[in-house]
């Protein structure tokens, strides 16, 4: 088996678990999840291989079927896209092992095998777009994505759900069309649908057609920015992650929006690149939405009452500070950029699942009802603590050294005025993280003793927790562990 | 005046794809119905399409068939149809998904009309 041919095997795979699932007896569902387990360690196993890899013989480009680039489909395994899809599917095993009980508690028995089958066609499009480097390729994945996505929240049978589902597939697929749109006036002045070959191609023609390449570019910005959640354009993320199950919500928030800012990445610095976005003007207005996106989800996630509701707003805000660092365009706003996606991550992920727990456990959503919850759930409690401090910026957690990454990034880029609004940011995230686990810890319980006791959670659920909030204490111990990596993937993009 | 209304003509493709365009988003953007929403997206689709398979037509050129086009050697770009192909498929996957939402939500509420459902939600967004 030769090493090059991993990411395609990685891809095969899921796709061919998909098929497989639905087959699978529906009674013995422990099979089903040994099968599952099985299939997400050998993806895992094949995409750490490919990082390995790519670290011992550099980067590769592999034509699919031999044909060459100009016609063909072309993936690029290079240090970024090695990287990512580890991280993906890292998030994505964890998720799951947590997804198998708590599921229970969220759809019917018998929907299950469908549930998962969804997920394997989400991670296979989300590992897709990381590694594609072909403009249409591309698209298709995300209309993967897009349908799976939606279809992950609207399996709870609800009414919220159904309609949160279909304003995101609504809005999802507007931002599709602006895609497609904006890859059709690509394609109309350079030739080429190969990203490597459009940069080299739009290099000379976009001093003959600068307006047709600003709207190629304001199209695609607006499409991925409605599916990536940039901050005018967030209006389906609330209700899409704060009715979806917890898993769901967990892989909506940690992953899929990630995945479109990968995209934003390789159409700004490896389509465009770095002199033609500079000169348009483009990054200048991606801070600024970035900038407003950083408060105002803040503000918006001060005033919610649902647990899961806040944490969706404090995705959008979240995200604006991955923006910030793209649309410095320097080294340094980029690499704190990729760590910020890393500890986000990890952070949302853990605070989706521990919500899912307290909801799984006790029922209860709002976060008035959370008083000493501490005590019932000291476990989860301490997950959702380490997660939200690691929001807010308490030193030790990888929260606190992504913002210090951004911070010492902007003031390099002689912008100190995004310092004071990452301040002003932080301290918003304090006012309304802090409330729930003060309320949870130091608050007393309405209807019972205040008696210390651990969790009565099955294991499956609070293994996954306690790596995530392991991993995001050791991320803030030791940054340079995954700053090492991230260093490695930059100058893919930027040089 | 003249060679403006010559290059409308010549490019009308593109005017009317832009024109489809406008048309679907308006729609999905300002009509209640769910359903006109879908439609809306449809129009959208269509005129995407149109626009692409502009970009690959060549004037007076052949089927990009090989010997068919007899003495003729200039051929239409084949890639934006074939792509095209893969875009219709998504679009009807697109439209069936939102349609069986549709089904789902008129059994739930028992209208398609936003702001009907909005009502009948009243105001319970948080939830």
């Amino acid at each position: 088996m030769s090493s090059q041919h991993f990411p395609v095997y990685s891809l095969l795979l899921l796709l061919a678990a998909a098929v497989i699932i639905p087959l699978l007896n529906k009674k013995s569902f422990s099979k089903v999840k040994l099968f599952l387990i099985t299939v997400l360690v050998a993806v895992w196993g094949f995409t750490l291989k490919t990082l390995l890899f790519v670290y011992q013989s550099g980067a590769y480009s592999y034509n699919f079927g031999n044909w060459n680039e100009i016609i063909g489909v072309q993936f690029i395994v290079d240090e970024f896209s090695a990287l990512m899809t580890l991280f993906v599917m890292s998030l994505a095993i964890l998720i799951l092992i947590y997804s198998f009980k708590d599921m229970e508690h969220e759809i019917n028995k018998d929907q299950f095998t469908g549930y998962y089958t969804l997920v394997f066609i989400l991670l296979f499009s989300m590992i897709g777009i990381t590694y594609t480097n072909d403009l249409f390729n591309m698209y298709v994945f995300m209309e993967i994505l897009s349908i799976t996505s939606c279809s992950i929240i609207s399996i709870k049978k609800k009414k919220e759900n159904y309609m949160a589902a279909f304003r995101y597939l609504i809005l999802n697929t507007i931002g599709s069309l602006s895609i497609l749109m904006g890859i059709a006036m690509i394609y109309m002045v350079t030739g080429h649908l190969n990203m490597t070959q459009v940069y080299q191609t739009i290099a000379e023609v976009w001093q003959l057609y600068p307006t047709n390449i600003l709207t190629a570019v304001g199209f695609i910005l607006t499409g991925l920015g409605i599916k990536a959640a940039m901050f005018p354009l967030h209006i389906w993320l609330p209700d899409a992650h704060s009715t979806a199950p917890s898993p769901s919500s967990a892989l909506l928030s940690s992953l899929v929006v990630k995945v479109y800012i990968f995209s934003v990445y390789k159409i700004l610095f490896k389509v465009l690149g770095q002199s033609i976005v500079v000169a348009l003007g483009v990054p200048t207005f991606i801070t600024y939405f970035a900038a407003v996106g950083m408060i105002m989800g803040s503000v918006f996630a001060i005033g919610q009452k649902d647990i899961k509701r806040m944490l969706a707003y404090s995705s959008v805000a979240q995200i604006g500070y991955i923006f910030l660092g793209l649309g410095l365009v320097t080294i340094d706003g980029l690499s704190a950029s990729m760590f910020h996606i890393i500890s986000h991550g990890l952070m949302k992920s853990a605070l989706f699942l521990s919500a899912g727990a307290i909801i799984y456990y006790k029922d209860k959503r709002n976060i008035n009802d959370l008083d000493g919850i501490g005590y019932e759930m000291p476990i989860t409690m301490f997950v959702f603590t380490v997660a939200a401090f690691g929001m807010i910026g308490i030193p030790g957690i990888n929260g606190f050294m992504s913002k210090i990454y951004l911070s010492f990034a902007v003031l390099d880029a002689n912008k100190p005025i995004y310092l004071i609004l990452i301040l002003a940011s932080s301290f918003l995230n304090a006012v309304y993280y802090l409330p729930i686990i003060i309320s949870a810890f130091l608050k007393e319980s309405k209807d019972r003793k205040n008696i210390m006791e651990i969790d009565k959670l099955p294991k499956s659920m609070l293994i996954p927790m306690v790596i995530l909030a392991l991993g995001s204490i050791i991320m803030g111990f030791y940054p340079q562990l995954i700053m090492n990596v991230v260093e490695k993937a930059v100058p893919t993009f930027l040089f | 005046m003249v060679e403006f209304i010559r290059s409308i003509v010549e490019h009308i493709n593109y005017v009317a794809s832009v024109a489809l365009f406008i048309i679907g988003l308006y729609t999905v953007l300002t009509h209640s119905n769910l359903l006109k929403k879908v439609i809306g997206i449809n129009i959208m689709e269509t005129s995407i399409f149109l626009f692409f398979v502009s970009i690959g037509y060549v004037h007076d050129g052949s089927a990009p068939i090989i010997n068919l086009g007899g003495d003729r050697v200039i051929y239409v770009n084949p890639l934006p149809s074939a792509l095209i192909l893969t875009g219709i498929v998504v679009a009807v996957s697109i439209t069936a998904y939102s349609l069986s939402l549709i089904i789902k939500l008129y059994e739930a509420y028992g209208t398609i009309d936003l702001n009907e459902i909005m009502e009948i939600r009243g105001g319970r967004t948080n939830e």
